[in-house]
This record gives structure tokens, sequence and C-alpha cells, in this order.
């Protein structure tokens, strides 16, 4: 596998970070690959814009700063225009299709969309939103297994919400899978 | 709704084997034979007449599992258990779910009590629910510890407000498990904020 970097931004409460520690720690712990992080927080805690880059590769990492991602996840139109313009030409862009309306995309990108905050809330807590939106990442990407992802939920989220994050990373997983035409 | 884990085959205490599930439109038979077979005493603590064959039919027609999540208890082809988790799926209530529950007779004080419990608490959590809740009359002890050992507390008591099967007065002990702290530490984790990382 060559090396994928991956941005993911959004507001303060979406729980972007944590999105960025599972897809990590999915592809080192769980899929046997390496993986870096790093991560960018605004101001305050909430509503603020924030960040995470991932790195993911079969080989050694020497440089964790994404530059220009393979890969853009966003949860909020502040994130999509702010880290848009970097995203690699033929690059993907993955973002929250209600928040979001994805124009101007450098060429060739492929973009896919998912109503992850109202899944969220239909399952019973917008925020698992990031967990809906994790799902929907390993879904549409094929860059790590499923159960590598899957494992990586469940190690990162607080003991008795395991089976609501389990449905979660379900539901976006599937919206991902049905995106892609698997 | 669907209710992921089941049927699940549990022992009790005593090592017996039941199985637990949803209830099926197809149990309408066996539910009201289960009904028909608890003692008085236990069909008194229940909000209608369930031995009357219409009522346990409208039961099962309108199932809706957005609003009731049934869970029996099946021993040799025949339900011995009946636990049920109500949301109020609009209002001021959302985030409080309610459990009710009965069995047999002969599976009381067996543990089924509490394992059915259970898995409707950890369903209840799965639904993000933040309150659990449980009407129990003041000499159903046994079911007041199966709560309590689920991290349910008495939270009220209605002094003299049903009547048992001899007629007299008692009280009824509303039971609360405020899980909501579960979900503080999750809005924490998403909070994408620390004091002491940044850039």
């Amino acid at each position: 596998m060559a090396k994928n970097e991956i941005r993911i931004g959004g507001l303060g409460g979406q729980g972007v970070i944590l999105s960025g520690i599972i897809i990590g720690k999915a592809a080192s712990i769980y899929d046997g690959k390496h993986a870096t992080l790093i991560q960018a927080f605004g101001p305050e805690a909430r509503g603020s814009s924030c960040s995470a880059q991932v790195t993911v590769d079969d080989d050694p990492i020497g440089y964790p700063y994404v530059k220009k991602p393979d890969i853009l996840v966003v949860m909020s139109r502040d994130a999509f225009t702010q880290f848009v313009p970097n995203l690699k030409p033929g690059g993907m862009l993955l973002y929250e299709e209600e928040l979001v309306d994805p124009t101007d995309l450098p060429k060739g990108v492929k973009k896919f969309g998912i109503p992850a905050t109202r899944y969220a809330e239909e399952l019973g807590r917008k925020l698992v939103l990031n967990i809906v939106m994790v799902g929907f990442f390993a879904g549409v990407t094929g860059l790590l297994s499923p159960k590598a992802v899957e494992k990586a939920v469940l190690a990162s989220v607080p003991r008795g919400t395991e089976d609501l994050n389990l449905r979660a990373f379900k539901k976006g997983f599937e919206h991902g899978q049905r995106s892609v035409g698997v | 709704m669907e209710m992921e884990g089941y049927p699940k085959y549990v022992a009790l205490k005593d090592g017996e084997q039941v199985i637990l599930r949803p209830l099926l439109k197809t149990d309408e038979k066996a539910l009201l034979e289960f009904f028909v077979g608890l003692s008085e005493r236990d069909r008194l603590f229940l909000r209608e007449d369930v031995t009357r064959p219409e009522v346990v039919k409208g039961f099962i027609e309108n199932l809706d599992h957005d609003t009731i999540l049934p869970i029996i208890a099946e021993h040799e082809g025949k339900i011995v258990g009946d636990a049920t988790l109500h949301l109020a799926r609009h209002g001021w209530t959302r985030h409080v779910g309610q459990i009710r529950m009965v069995v047999a007779k002969d599976f009381q004080h067996r543990g089924l009590g509490t394992t059915l419990a259970r898995g409707l608490v950890r369903h209840a959590i799965s639904l993000g629910l933040d309150k659990l809740m449980a009407e129990v009359v003041d000499n159903q002890i046994a079911a007041i510890k199966a709560f309590e050992r689920l991290g349910f507390q008495k939270e009220a008591v209605l002094r003299n407000h049903v009547r048992d099967i001899h007629g007299s007065k008692r009280d009824l002990v509303l039971l609360s498990n405020d899980v909501s702290h579960i979900w503080e530490t999750m809005e924490a984790m998403v909070a994408d904020f620390s004091p002491t990382l940044g850039g």
C-alpha cells in the first residue's frame, strides 16, 4: 500500500480528533501498518475549528505532517472551505452532506457524502456522528479492514457506550459501501 | 428498531438454560398461556387484564419497536418471563426509558429477572437513553434487589399508591438508574479540546 495522507476537519465537539485517533489506531495496532497523528485544536472546546492529520503507510513514516491530503474528511462547512484547496487532485472527499455543499473541487476529486449527523441522531446520540464518519471512511476507502476499525472503535470509546458506537460504525460503513457500489 | 445480540442463550443461577429473544408476532398463543399461568398476585401488578385473549392479541398486533421493546425468556418452548423497555420517542421524557418485567412463578428467585433486566439496561444505553425507571411494589423485595444490582436506586416512594391482592394499600417504589455519566465521558472525548495540547 502506498502512503496515504488523510486530513479530518470539523468543529470542536464533533469528535474530529477521536476520529483521527481511531483511524490511526486501526491502522497501526490492528492492521499491522504504520500511522502518525497530528492534532490541532482551536482556542475553545466547542464550535471552534479543529483538525487531525493522519498518515498511514506500510513502511515507517518519516514526516508526519499532511500538506496535500489524498483523503479529506470534513464535518463542517468551515473545514471544507479551509482544507479543500489543498486536497490532492484525483483525491477523495468524504463529507457531511447536510452541512457541506462541495463545490469548486480540485480536478479529478471523487466525492462521497453522508448525512452523518442525522444518522447519529436517529441512532440515539448526536455525539456518535464521528463514529458514523469513521465507518463511512472505512466503507468508502477500503484502506483499512473493517474488523480493525471496529476493534479500534471498541478500544477507544467509554465503557457502556460500545453498542451504540458499534451501531454508529456499522451505519456509516454500510452507507460507505453503498456509495462505492459494494 | 432492531435488537442486536438476540437470541441469547443464558444459564440461570442453578444452571437451567433459557433463551432470551424479542417477542414475535407468532408468540400470541404462548404469551397468553404465560399470562394466564401467572399467579393472581403477580398479575395484579400489571396494568391490563392480560388473561383476556383480545388484550394479548392487541398487544401483539400493535407491537411498535420504536416505543416498546419486549424481550421474552423461553424455556422448553414456553414463555417463562417477559420484560419490556418503554420509550417515549417524543416529548420531555424522551431521554428516559421504563422497564417492566414479570417472571413465571417457577422461575422466580433464580436470576431470570436480573438477566432480563440487564439485557434491557444494556439495550437502553445503546439507544442513548440518560435514565431508566422501574416501578416496584414495596414488598417485591427480590425485584428491588435485582434492580439495585443493576445500578438502580430508590428515587421516590408513592405512599398507599397500589392495592395488593388482599385489598390492602401498599407503597409504590420508583427506582431509577441515571446512566448519563456514561454519555458525559463520551462527550468529553469528542470535545476536541485539551488545555495542554494545541496548535
